[in-house]
């Protein structure tokens, strides 16, 4: 019976192994992937990895994520050991208040120790970047660091303290030699969680963060939406390095043991007691001091400056869609200015608008065409010194002196393109969509098969554009129809409503179907040929991406140089040919889709004219309300919908 | 010993600016209106009327509750053997196996998400195995049993330890007690050994329960762009819709019904201790 028991036990717990340590072999296997594909291992190769260590980006979030959580660990530590030696002293009823606020980012959920933290630093004008996720990690660290020194302090003599300082001992003297050494178990697992606490956080960082501060897990997430080995790289060299940390933390207190029993004896053929003499430091400030050499180590990568040139020293913040440079764009710029870029990236348009709107400064905004419009409204652009642009011979007159802004007083166009649907050729057929257009989002026949894009406006400019309505109506009562033809697709068709993982699924032939922005098509495209691109002739969206200045900015002679560098021929070139984006550059966007070109017969990388029924998007206040209102309540229920 | 308490000041100034104001200005930005402004605000209930009134609010919030219910019981009826054989170990033992269950939990809990991503995905791995022993058909990835296997696997390695902590203390010769008073195996699990862990089993569920309840990339990972959870809601309405006072409205609705949720399991902990005794 017991040894039936037991290979029950040892069955159980070799199988919980084997779910445990499973996703990390493959993380560790297919960081050595040659090829893209998470599925399928092609051959050896080390190209993830250098892809990290040429990568600014990724180096930055590494020296972030170390930075904070040394700072935040060291802090919380000395913080969180006087608080709790403090509070031990203290009044019963001081000690179980602070105490129980103590416990709110244990007991709370960590968005909510988030969201809140994030409303504090917004309300009070704090602006949110590298200092506030310090503050932030600080925050959450010190309650787990107080609540393991506590059961240490309550099992001290109370005494201890008293009789130490009638012996003579100052305060400080009782607190750092007699308290302090009582507590050091307590401490330092106080200060081991704090600091895998704060290495390990996303959720606190994500919202307390800003203007291009990423930590690692921030990182990651960003990235996560496209298939991309790189994070099974960084994920290894985390692993190797907390593997070899562990290791190390359990191997010291034997080799220390060993030590300790060394002097001992030397003492003792010292003729010496070996209890009477000082104890041995020099391990402990061998680390402090490899501590030391760490923080500045971190510093001096941080603050050092590159190349040289005429903006030597100075740092240009963008702030940009995901996925939007080509592999080079910023790298080239960085050495021929010496400037430093930071670019942060958003999802939508509407996240980049709170962000800015709640006062985060940037010196160069990507929005599109109608939140160009939006932003000129609420004066949060500073119009453009023409003097200082150099672009406009090169840019295609297709794309300026459009409707948003007119005469391009506030913009500088970055890529244009169209919306439309993509279609895997071998599953839906080009009849239906001929006949359905829009309409083929609601059609039985591909239930389950497709995609929308997780945009409030291009979904409604699909359902307006599918009833016949201009997409820039502000009837309420079209409106509302389009919101409920909507919803119907969103109750019964079971569409998966994505963003940016929408690229690799469907250049894999995930689904065969799905609402598309052009230049994702043309990646599409490109990778996977029974894939098609396709335009209703009830219209479409015309769009154009645009540089701008916002009124904050601090930089604005770096981002007249940013925006004359990406509108010259090989920035511009760089990031098509990478994005598969059509660029606004006339030289560029002939050599892409003419004969030989890298996008030629792609149907997507030309955008369509000549169709009356396209249009531009306006901004509206109002109605951005109520189809954003409309939206929220789509999502919602296409969620709920099975 | 004045001076001792003195060393308290900064944290309890901390505190009250850091962890009490946060949380006291949530509850205001979710009974105010308009504008993320202190100066001009109206009071208002409607972001609360808004949410209970519109079932499809509500179906979501049931859904992360059923979901972490699910995860929690799961993480139970899993972790227990588990801690058990854990526990029946030797010190030395004892502490490897401890570290080797703890050890995948501190690598960053994204890159653990994200790597069943591939596992799942429709050529992986686990779809291989599963269609080599002809179970199963179609989809494993962007499913709720996607989103279930995420949290499952995160989560666990808390429920495991904390299990494992209660039944290390327990005292041994009480076992002995119950065989020597005739007790067979089974008897003395059911009767001594499970109350005796239950207090590991309960701070297992709220470390388990609470972050399930309230996660956003576990579905967003896992889920696709299909499954929609509590977390999911207050993270569009903070990052992309700009509601910061329907958002803080949620926040409070979730953290008030998670409280109410931990309050009844300790109830109920407690109403079992005392039928036990008498």
């Amino acid at each position: 019976m017991k040894k039936n028991k037991h290979y029950f036990g040892k069955f159980f717990m070799i199988l919980s192994l084997i779910f445990f340590y499973l996703p990390i072999v493959f993380v560790v296997l297919f960081s050595f992937n040659s090829s893209k594909s998470l599925t399928a291992f092609k051959g050896f190769s080390m190209k993830w990895y250098e892809k990290i260590f040429t990568s600014s980006n990724m180096m930055e979030a590494l020296t972030t994520t170390v930075l904070v959580a040394i700072v935040a660990t060291f802090v919380s530590t000395v913080v969180g050991t006087l608080a709790a030696v403090g509070l031990s002293k203290s009044k019963k009823i001081v000690r179980d208040l602070v105490l129980y606020i103590n416990d709110f980012p244990i007991m709370n959920p960590e968005i909510v120790t988030a969201i809140g933290l994030m409303l504090f630093f917004v309300t009070l004008g704090i602006e949110r970047g590298l200092g506030t996720m310090m503050l932030a990690h600080i925050a959450f660290c010190i309650p787990y660091v107080i609540l393991s020194i506590m059961p240490k302090i309550r099992s001290l003599d109370p005494n201890l303290a008293d009789a130490a300082m009638d012996l003579g001992a100052s305060p400080w003297q009782a607190l750092t030699k007699v308290i302090v050494p009582e507590i050091a178990p307590g401490i330092f697992s106080g200060a081991l969680i704090a600091f895998t606490m704060s290495f390990d956080d996303f959720v606190i960082s994500y919202f307390v963060t800003g203007r291009g501060v990423k930590n690692l897990s921030i990182m990651i997430y960003t990235m996560s939406k496209r298939v991309n080995p790189t994070i099974n790289a960084v994920s290894t060299l985390i692993v190797a390095v907390i593997t070899a940390g562990l290791i190390i933390v359990n191997i010291m207190p034997i080799v220390k043991e060993k030590s300790e029993a060394k002097r001992r004896k030397k003492a003792e053929e010292a003729g010496l007691d070996p209890d009477n003499i000082e104890p041995n430091n020099d391990g402990m400030k061998k680390l402090m001091a490899a501590a030391v050499i760490a923080i500045v180590g971190v510093i001096a990568i941080i603050f050092h400056g590159n190349g040289k040139g005429e903006f030597e020293g100075q740092v240009l913040h963008i702030y940009m869609p995901g996925e939007y440079l080509g592999e080079t764009t910023i790298s080239d710029f960085e050495n021929a200015t010496g400037a430093k870029v930071v670019v942060d990236e958003f999802d939508s348009n509407e996240q980049m608008y709170i962000k800015v709107a709640n006062g985060d400064k940037y010196d160069l905004l990507i929005p599109s065409d109608y939140m160009v419009e939006r932003l000129m409204q609420e004066e949060r652009l500073k119009p453009l010194d023409q003097s200082k642009l150099k672009c406009w011979d090169n840019i295609l007159t297709d794309c300026t002196n459009l409707a948003y802004d007119p005469g391009n007083v506030y913009s500088v166009p970055y890529m244009w393109g169209t919306v439309g649907i993509c279609y895997d050729k071998t599953k839906v057929s080009l009849e239906d969509l001929e006949k359905d257009g829009f309409g083929i989002f609601n059609d039985p026949k591909y239930k389950n098969q497709l995609y929308l894009y997780d945009s409030e406006r291009d979904e409604f400019m699909v359902a307006l554009k599918y009833l016949g309505y201009s997409m820039n109506t502000d009837d309420p009562k079209e409106l509302k129809e389009a919101y409920e033809w909507l919803l119907d697709v969103a109750e019964n068709m079971g569409a998966e409503i994505v963003t940016d993982e929408i690229i690799d699924n469907m250049a894999q032939g995930r689904l065969p179907l799905g609402l598309m922005y052009s230049g994702d098509a043309t990646y599409v495209l490109a990778e996977n040929e029974d894939m098609g691109y396709f335009m209703p002739e009830s219209g479409t969206n015309i769009w154009v991406d645009a540089m701008v200045i916002p009124e904050n900015a601090e930089n604005t002679e770096l981002a007249y140089e940013f925006i004359n560098y990406i509108s010259s021929y090989d920035a511009a070139y760089g990031i098509s040919e990478y994005v598969g984006y059509t660029s606004p550059n006339e030289e560029v966007f002939d050599e892409m889709s003419s004969e030989g070109g890298l996008f030629y017969g792609i149907d997507s990388y030309v955008p369509r004219s000549g169709n009356p029924n396209d249009e531009v998007f306006h901004y509206n206040e109002d109605t951005r309300k109520i189809i954003s209102e409309y939206w929220s309540k789509v999502k919602v229920a296409a969620s709920n919908a099975k | 010993m004045k001076r001792f308490s003195q060393l308290a000041m900064p944290y309890i100034v901390w505190c009250v600016v850091l962890l009490l104001l946060p949380m006291l200005l949530i509850a205001f930005y979710s009974v105010t209106d308009d504008g993320n402004g202190i100066v001009s605000f109206s009071l208002t209930l409607r972001h609360f009327t808004k949410f209970f009134t519109d079932p499809d609010f509500l179906l979501i919030l049931w859904r992360s509750l059923k979901i972490a219910f699910k995860t929690t019981v799961i993480c139970v009826v899993l972790a227990y053997p588990v801690a058990y054989f854990i526990s029946s170990n030797d010190d030395k033992t004892r502490n490897m196996l401890v570290l080797i269950i703890t050890l995948p939990t501190w690598i960053n809990m994204l890159v653990r998400t994200y790597a069943w991503v591939g596992l799942l995905s429709n050529d992986g791995l686990i779809s291989k195995i599963f269609s080599a022993l002809g179970i199963g058909s179609g989809e494993l990835l962007y499913t709720e049993g996607a989103v279930l296997l995420g949290m499952v696997y995160n989560l666990i390695p808390f429920m495991i330890l904390q299990i494992n902590t209660s039944l290390c203390k327990m005292d041994k010769s009480l076992l002995e007690a119950a065989s020597d008073l005739g007790a067979n195996g089974f008897q003395t699990f059911w009767r001594v050994t499970f109350p005796l862990s239950l207090p590991g089993v309960i701070s297992g569920i709220s470390l388990v329960f609470l972050p399930a309840v309230s996660s956003f990339f576990i579905p967003k990972l896992l889920g696709g762009g299909k499954y929609f959870l509590i977390g999911n809601v207050i993270e569009n309405q903070f990052i992309t819709v700009g509601e910061w006072n329907f958002g803080s409205a949620i926040s409070i609705i979730m953290a008030a019904v998670m409280m109410l949720s931990m309050y009844l399991v300790r109830k109920i902990e407690k109403v079992n201790a005392q039928g036990d005794r008498d």
